[in-house]
């Protein structure tokens, strides 16, 4: 039984289990933590945590199986035992079983730090250990065996097959979640096949926050052949409508299997009753309670509840409507429409009050007229404030994403937030999440280096990557930054050099080579060194923020980390313009990018190596003539510069006359022609017609590249 | 929001589709509902004087002229972008397109509001004179050596009318 090994030197395999053991072990030791600690706070031991011991267990087993290892081999056999028994509720999580099985991991690490190194006393020592802990484990952890409640899990209204599609634990847990009076559901969902494991995690997840999912089963379903169906069997702690009602997912139903005695969230680690008593529950109901269900008609389900709790947790929730985003950009439209009416109420007025014969009707439809505008405004703000959605969503994707990063990379890397309560455009939002991953996972893939390299470096082993969120203005600036090695700017110059996108001759700044990342031409090259392989799908981040009307700024220094700021507009729906002119064409820009406006004379515009420029109270400003840009005949001289402002870049815009500031909303341009760079959209004013919005970001953007260029 | 540009007052585009159904009708002796299956139906529109047909399920309705505002960085042939009823629509001056000169606008010039995919765009043609119902077989290729934007061709009466293939169009000109 004792190892019969002692060889001074290990094989490549040997070292292979020791180091893979060892992992494992460290796996083992950070879960038991985490239940004790959990057991300690009087919470419900986590089932999956259990789980994952178990299996942990076993895959350590197998491991010292593969090398002969036969004392490791025998202990991970009794330890995975003890773990099963655990979690099918075979043996009590409060019996002597946690510190047991922590004293029997400890005594598997020992065994493996003698691996391969043992003389014949330890050996002894060894084997003796071993054989006393598989005794002790074998009389502490038989406890009596429970009585089994089959019939709470016949008794629900579930297909025959998927119930004999269960696992056996799977079943141990659908039991043990009916004893403790949750509430089974059954979710039936479909996802794109394209990308289902995405969306199947986050429902997971969803579900998790407020129970647990039991088993989750293809189910057949009539959905398209792109789409594939699956029902997820979960048990929660709130009730099937409420369970509905988190969960944001399309196409996607919750059907009561067994209502639970509802406990509110505070009490719910209060002590279970017997199981004889929670079997009343079951069956009760199987109303089909669908996602989209209204508050109102949840109501009506309150004559089967079963008692007060229930309605009060369902009056709680039911303060909350949930609505279509779709519906809220009708208001948006409609309250466009209704501000563009009112600009003509106002033409309107003043065309009465220069009169003299109408001044005092004049006067009269101006106050009224300014009331409206008030009023209009309230409304408008509040129109916005429900499209208002927290940043705290996205954050606790990215968290996710970072966990199994970390689980499946072993990199260890602390993710941290700040400013999680700013809000902004629940569509932006939403466009917000792809970048934001892609952001994440590149600092944790390429920039974050391995423990060994960052302690080399005097850096601690753990990676950090901040996200912070904050807003300025009409604007949210999200930054993530990371403290990894940077990137390096000679490698990017040289990249650019082989790629084209820089002459031999040309010099490049730091500033530019980091600008160039950014570039399509630049970023898709994987074959370059580690360090500047950094760039990969950044030029895609960069085309998901201009489509927002946003911008992408890097910033890094080799060693220390990277920064990327992302400067987004709080919401697309709808913005305050100012309306200017050149020649006979109108031209809206979004009042958020205006930082002022300036009356100037040709005398004040000067040029510098072909580029004009404007001496702003000190700061040198790049010029840029609308006319020009859009090929317009302009008139002789641009009386006025609009001064543009979007991250940190300003340029200064010529244009020929302002026309007052006016709301907007900004639709998309159809036709042949899918964009068309520097215009934004365009929206519709009154007896202008169409007008065209300026796409600020990307005009700031052409400017600043053509002045580097320079 | 386009049933609130509806109620705004005098529409000119409102009755476009009740328009298309009359123009429709002496072609069809007011049969529409009874139409045989393999029956294809055409807008036929003028453009430099001949005659061009357009499969009339890409035909979302067909208005006045009206004012366009300029849309910069495009193309000669874009003539601008149209609101209609609150969308903004881009109007591609069709005749510059098939290689003619550019349109003149008269009485009769109409822009035809086409849909397919997922967005809309429009045409300005030099008139718009009639639906077209032919059985499907009538409808031959073109020879090679016309026009790479017409695909076919159908015989209409003594004539033909080139049948125009709107996608290759917009391949041709707009690039994708």
């Amino acid at each position: 039984m004792a190892a019969r090994r002692a060889k001074r030197s290990l094989s490549k395999a040997q070292r292979e289990f020791v180091c893979e053991a060892e992992e494992t072990l460290e796996r083992l030791r950070a879960d038991l933590l985490t239940l004790a600690e959990q057991r300690e706070g009087e919470r419900e031991a986590d089932p999956d945590l259990v789980n994952q011991l178990f299996r942990a267990a076993h895959s350590l087993k197998g491991l010292a199986g593969m090398v002969g290892f036969d004392a490791m081999s025998e202990l991970a056999h009794h330890l995975e035992d003890a773990l099963d028994g655990l979690r099918m509720g075979r043996i009590d999580l409060d019996s002597p079983a946690i510190p047991l099985i922590d004293e029997a991991v400890a005594l598997a690490a020992g065994l493996l730090a003698h691996f391969g190194h043992q003389n014949e006393a330890q050996q002894r020592s060894d084997a003796r250990d071993v054989a006393d802990m598989l005794a002790r484990i074998e009389t502490g952890l038989d406890g009596p065996a429970k009585g089994p409640s089959e019939d709470a899990v016949d008794s629900l209204d579930l297909d025959p097959a998927m119930l004999r599609a269960l696992t056996e634990y799977e079943e141990h847990r659908l039991r043990e979640n009916i004893r403790k009076g949750r509430h089974v559901s059954l979710v039936e969902t479909a996802f794109e096949i394209s990308n289902f494991e995405e969306g199947l995690g986050e429902l997971s997840a969803a579900i998790r926050e407020v129970g647990e999912v039991v088993s989750t089963l293809p189910s057949p379903g009539d959905s398209p052949a792109s789409q594939i169906c699956f029902a997820l069997l979960a048990a929660t702690r709130i009730d099937a409508s409420a369970l509905a009602e988190r969960l944001e997912f399309p196409d996607t139903s919750v059907r009561v299997l067994a209502e639970g005695r509802t406990t509110a969230a505070r009490d719910a680690q209060a002590s279970v009753p017997e199981s004889g008593a929670a079997l009343s529950g079951i069956g009760a109901g199987t109303e089909a309670a669908r996602t989209k269900q209204r508050a109102a008609t949840r109501a009506s389900d309150d004559g089967e509840a079963p008692e007060t709790p229930e309605f009060e947790s369902l009056r709680s929730l039911s303060d909350t409507v949930r609505v279509d985003i779709r519906k809220l950009d009708e208001l948006m439209v409609l309250v466009g429409e209704l501000a563009t009416q009112r600009a003509s109420l106002s033409r309107t007025a003043a065309r009465l009050l220069a009169d003299a014969a109408t001044s005092a009707a004049g006067r009269d439809l101006a106050k009224i007229d300014k009331l409206l505008g008030r009023k209009l405004q309230q409304l408008q703000a509040g129109v916005l404030d429900v499209r208002m959605v927290p940043l705290r969503q996205v954050f606790e994707r990215l968290s996710r994403v970072v966990r199994r990063l970390q689980r499946d990379h072993g990199k260890q890397v602390r993710l941290d937030f700040r400013g999680a309560d700013t809000e902004l455009d629940k569509l932006i939002v939403e466009e917000l999440v792809d970048p934001l991953v892609h952001l994440v996972r590149n600092a944790f893939d390429h920039a974050i280096e391995t423990p060994e390299q960052r302690l080399a470096a005097h850096k601690p082993a753990e990676g950090a990557i901040h996200i912070c969120a904050s807003q300025r203005g009409n604007h949210v600036v999200i930054e993530v930054s990371d403290d990894g090695r940077g990137m390096d700017a000679e490698a990017i110059r040289v990249r650019a050099r082989a790629a084209g996108l820089a002459g031999e001759a040309d010099e490049i700044s730091d500033k530019e080579a980091l600008a160039l990342v950014l570039e399509a031409g630049l970023s898709t090259c994987s074959e370059v060194s580690e360090t500047s392989g950094r760039g990969v799908g950044m030029d895609v981040v960069r085309s998901n923020l201009t489509a927002l009307g946003g911008l992408v700024d890097l910033a890094s220094e080799p060693g220390r980390g990277t920064t990327v700021t992302l400067t987004l507009p709080v919401t697309l729906a709808i913005v305050q313009a100012l309306l200017v002119a050149v020649g006979e064409e109108c031209f809206a820009i979004p009042l958020n990018a205006v930082i002022e406006t300036l009356l100037v004379e040709e005398s004040q515009i000067h040029r510098s190596e072909g580029h004009e420029i404007l001496d702003l109270r000190g700061e040198a400003l790049p010029l840029r003539r609308l006319a020009s840009e859009f090929g317009i005949c302009a008139g002789e001289q641009a009386a006025y510069v609009v001064v543009l402002g979007l991250g940190d870049a300003r340029m200064g815009l010529l244009v020929d006359r302002l026309e007052g500031q006016q709301d907007a909303v900004i639709k998309p341009i159809q036709g042949p022609i899918q964009q068309v760079r520097g215009i934004a959209g365009a929206t519709e004013l009154g007896d202008r017609g169409a007008v065209l919005v300026i796409d600020v970001a990307s005009l700031v953007e052409d400017g600043v590249r053509r002045r580097d260029a320079a | 929001m386009s049933e609130a540009g509806r109620v705004d007052g005098p529409d000119p585009d409102a009755s476009s589709r009740e328009a298309l159904a009359r123009v429709a009708a002496p072609e069809t002796g007011g049969q529409r509902e009874g139409a045989a299956p393999d029956l294809a139906e055409f807008l036929v529109c003028e453009l430099d004087g001949s005659a061009y047909a357009i499969a009339i399920e890409r035909v979302r309705e067909i208005v006045r002229m009206r004012p366009l505002t300029p849309l910069p960085r495009t193309p000669e042939w874009m003539l601008g972008v149209i609101s209609l009823r609150g969308e903004i629509v881009q109007v591609v001056d069709l005749r510059m397109c098939l290689g003619v000169d550019r349109a003149e606008i008269g009485r009769a010039t109409r822009i035809v509001v086409l849909h397919g995919d997922d967005r809309i765009s429009g045409v300005l043609v030099d008139g718009v004179r009639r639906v077209l119902r032919i059985p499907a077989q009538e409808i031959r290729p073109a020879t090679s050596a016309g026009l790479h934007a017409v695909s076919e061709v159908c015989r209409d009466g003594d004539g033909f009318v080139s049948i125009l293939d709107l996608d290759r169009v917009w391949d041709d000109h707009a690039g994708s």
